[in-house]
């Protein structure tokens, strides 16, 4: 007997079907094994994520999703004892290469994370920070770039009057739009989404959500959710993991109405994680 | 990317230039500098007391450790009665402090009502913030003579004559002494014990409390049977951390023990303790000389002890507050 | 098993004595501060802050001790901060987990509470000796040595507060480590790390035992560093064990300004601390 909801045919009606992949490949995942000292986090990973279009990595908690982001920008090389083996192509380098630096890494992949994490400092040095990092900008070229930024995160009308108070008494959803524009700021290639609405209430989650439509037009936008109707919603492509181990991969409409994996469509009607 | 968007333009993938390369293994080098620094003063602190003290050690051999004579005229020196001395007051200073930090420390954490827990722990902690050298003077000028003339005239009368603990109320009512070091001791480190207690006592998880009020444990058997237990082994530690405190002080302990070398059981003779000879004598003590020397070598006995007893109080706190 | 009239009994005595010793050890702190103040006050005319220490009797002041402390502390926090600054730093951010971090962390707290005059003997041997004589820069180091530790635990203890996500925001940003830690984690615990630089203020302005060897004391007007100098706590500990009045009166005068300024900065650095709390 199965008493789990069958979410299937709500989740199928919010798929995203606007849009079908195309274009180059923007990261390629070649043989990935990571490790938690001992740990063998994810498995032989390959697997391709498409320039301007937004990727969704899907599994329960420990699945290896969040894992796999923190190595798309070295995040994980802060941390002794954690370590990658195998290649992520970043339109043919290598970014797991010896010879990159994780700073100028970081600078063309950005991250937004779960919790806001403004700086504590005004709305505007929050921006500044991440951008006086990669460039030497003038004050006009500065103030340009920040209302830009902000515009591009459809925030700049709530702080145009406050760009220099603290970015600290913002509220949640705010907060993580300036992170949002903070990231853009720095002009990346690819922003990294680590569950960046699971903190936040329904309307700031729509905002946002709505927001990751309008940046895919620029940016190759990478997520991870535990929403799966926001996955849906959202993402072009849809991964799912489990265990350490990509389990199946493709169109988001195919992986939420159709999928080829049991293990999949289990996780998606909800019989677990 | 925005047409109107000016600046430098992003520079060719992975092309630009790291931002940290060189000032990274600087400001890294300089974290890791600061941390051997550390290592570094404490090891030289032991070297430089050690080899100071070395001749005296040298003139008159490992007795030096409990001869008790000290006698300037003479150049024969001894650590026996510092060492007694130091480790007398801070027991007694020790004994007195516990039942009081207990207490305070059951006050603030189960009976004083909200708006009053705050102001009292903070005036308790400011008793810990007062210099040593301002202990002293109070002691000296209040306190000393109260004990010589309220307290030690009837203890000398009702106890002295007893067998056994007679002996430590003998002597004349002088103020300054022991007791009275001990006493002004106990009030500096009350603060400090009482500090840690609270901090143990409050890390109880409620839930443990909560069920032995359920089956009907009044306040004091809660703190007794499940809290104290609960939290033993970092208490013993506070402990031993507020008697390596005891051990060491210096200003406060000097103008209240009478600064006498001669070794007695009473607790109502003066006395002196290895940091009170130390400050005490040390401007007579000429750059070179044998009592210099004697002085040094007192000052590691001095580190020795203090190590020891804030080594061992260090690994019951961590150990327990980690768990 | 007792009967419950007697357990209640038990409750209400240990109660009334826990309470009785609170109430002591407020009552002790309000004596102290009462015996400073109405010997203290008295004595603190004018003269205390405008004149040199004199011989008894000839209305001399405290000027001298105020500044030679006040020269000393500064430098004594100029040299002891940084450097206890990048210790805390270096346990927190770098050596977090490490070997080494934990020995560090244990030879600090050694530090911390290793008894003061061993640091004023160590610095007597250090620099006292090897120069030939008592300096204020040898107090100087001495204060500095005492406030390193004390700076060390706060800042460490501070930057375990900020939030990993923190870090973690401003290094996907493409910042280097010292970025990171100077502009994002040192700002997040901007006040902390200031609460620990006054608590340090507060230890180093009222200890006495290690400048005893260190910079001795002066009686005259002195600002050089190089010589013997005069400091506030010394000039009380010397005048308090006089046998002349006025000397004595002025020892009060100068304990009352220390106690002040002591407990002073430690209000405040508690209240900055309650407020991050």
């Amino acid at each position: 007997m199965n008493f789990a909801p069958d979410t299937s045919l709500d989740i199928a009606s919010a798929v995203n079907r606007a849009t079908v992949p195309a274009g180059a490949t923007k990261l390629k995942v070649e043989k990935l094994n990571f490790y938690y000292g001992e740990n063998h986090a994810l498995k032989n990973i390959n697997f391709d994520i498409p320039e301007k279009r937004v990727t969704a990595m899907i599994g329960p908690s420990g699945c290896g999703k969040s894992t796999l982001l923190r190595v798309f920008n070295r995040m994980f090389q802060l941390y002794p004892g954690q370590r990658a083996e195998g290649k992520i192509l970043f339109d043919g380098t290598d970014l797991l290469g010896k010879e990159l630096d994780s700073t100028v890494v970081r600078s063309r992949i950005g991250m937004v994370f779960q919790k806001p994490t403004p700086f504590p400092m005004s709305i505007y040095d929050n921006i500044a920070f991440g951008v006086k990092l990669h460039e030497s900008l003038s004050k006009a070229q500065m103030d340009e770039r920040v209302e830009w930024c902000l515009r591009k995160a459809a925030i700049w009308e709530e702080t145009k009057d406050r760009l220099h108070t603290s970015a600290l008494g913002m509220s949640g959803g705010q907060q993580q739009r300036l992170c949002i524009a903070r990231t853009i700021a720095v002009r990346p290639e690819v922003i990294l989404l680590d569950e960046p609405t699971s903190a936040l209430d329904p309307i700031s989650t729509s905002k946002i959500e709505d927001l990751i439509d309008e940046l895919k037009q620029e940016f190759t936008i990478v997520i991870v959710t535990h929403n799966m109707q926001q996955a849906a919603r959202c993402a072009d492509i849809t991964a799912f993991f489990y265990l350490g181990e990509l389990i199946e991969v493709g169109v988001s409409a195919d992986i939420f109405t159709n999928p080829r994996e049991p293990r999949t469509r289990d996780y998606i009607t909800g019989r677990f994680g | 990317m925005d047409a109107t968007l000016s600046g430098t333009p992003a520079g060719q993938v992975l092309a630009q230039k790291p931002t940290g390369r060189i000032s990274d293994p600087i400001f890294v080098g300089l974290l890791w500098a600061s941390g051997i620094f550390v290592l570094i003063l404490l090891g030289l602190i032991i070297a430089m007391l050690f080899e100071g003290g070395l001749p005296a050690l040298r003139e008159f051999g490992i007795q030096f450790l409990w001869s008790t004579s000290w006698n300037p005229v003479t150049e024969r020196f001894g650590a026996g009665v510092m060492v007694f001395g130091t480790l007398f007051s801070a027991v007694i200073a020790v004994i007195v402090a516990l039942p009081l930090s207990f207490g305070i420390a059951f006050f603030l954490t189960e009976i004083a009502p909200g708006p009053l827990r705050r102001p009292i722990g903070v005036a308790v902690q400011l008793l810990a913030a007062i210099p040593s050298i301002i202990y002293g003077m109070w002691g000296f000028f209040v306190v000393v003579p109260l004990i010589a003339a309220y307290v030690q005239p009837p203890l000398i009368e009702w106890l002295g004559p007893l067998p056994v603990i007679g002996a430590l109320f003998q002597g004349p009512p002088l103020g300054a002494g022991m007791l009275t070091a001990g006493l002004i001791l106990a009030l500096m480190i009350v603060p400090f014990i009482t500090a840690m207690f609270v901090e143990v006592l409050e890390s109880v998880p409620p839930m443990l409390k909560e069920s032995a009020y359920g089956v009907g444990a009044t306040t004091y058997e809660v703190y007794r049977n499940v809290s104290v237990p609960y939290g033993r082994t970092a208490m013993v530690g506070a402990v031993m951390l507020g008697l390596g405190r005891a051990l060491g002080e210096t200003m406060a302990v000097t103008f209240v023990i009478g600064n006498a070398t001669r070794m007695s059981a009473s607790l109502f003779a003066p006395g002196a303790t290895i940091a009170s000879t130390i400050a005490n004598e040390f401007p007579e003590a000429s750059m070179g000389s044998l009592k210099l020397q004697s002085l040094l070598q007192l000052g590691f006995i001095l580190f020795v002890i203090s190590f020891i007893v804030l080594a061992l109080s260090r690994v019951l706190v961590r150990s327990k507050l980690k768990s | 098993m007792a009967s419950l009239a007697r357990r209640r009994a038990t409750d209400y005595t240990v109660k009334a004595i826990s309470t009785g010793f609170a109430a002591l050890s407020i009552v002790l702190l309000a004596w102290i501060l009462w015996t400073l103040l109405s010997r203290g006050l008295p004595a603190l005319g004018p003269q205390v802050f405008t004149r040199v220490m004199g011989p008894p009797g000839a209305g001399g002041g405290l000027l001298n001790a105020i500044v030679g402390s006040l020269i000393q502390i500064v430098i004594a926090l100029l040299v002891g901060t940084p450097i206890g600054l990048m210790c805390g730093t270096f346990l927190a951010e770098n050596g977090r987990g490490t070997q080494m971090a934990n020995v560090v962390r244990f030879i600090n707290d050694v530090l911390l509470s290793a008894p003061s005059i061993l640091i004023g003997l160590f610095v007597y041997q250090l620099l006292v000796v090897p120069l030939g004589g008592f300096s204020g820069w040898a107090g100087s180091i001495a204060l500095a040595i005492l406030i390193i530790p004390v700076v060390v635990r706060t800042t460490e203890d501070m930057l375990n507060l900020v939030p990993i996500g923190l870090r973690e925001a401003a290094f996907a940003l493409g910042a280097p480590q010292w970025k990171v830690v100077t502009l994002v984690t040192w700002r997040a615990a901007r006040a902390g790390i200031v609460t620990g630089i006054l608590l340090a203020l507060a230890r180093a302005a009222g200890e006495t035992a290690p400048l005893l060897f260190t910079s001795l004391g002066n009686n005259g007007w002195s600002l050089d560093m190089s010589r013997p100098m005069a400091s506030l706590p010394i000039a009380i500990y010397q005048y308090a064990a006089s046998p002349f009045e006025d000397w004595v009166a002025l020892a009060w005068a100068g304990a009352l300004l220390i106690t002040v300024g002591v407990l002073t900065l430690n209000i405040l650095s508690r209240v900055v601390l309650a407020k991050i709390k």
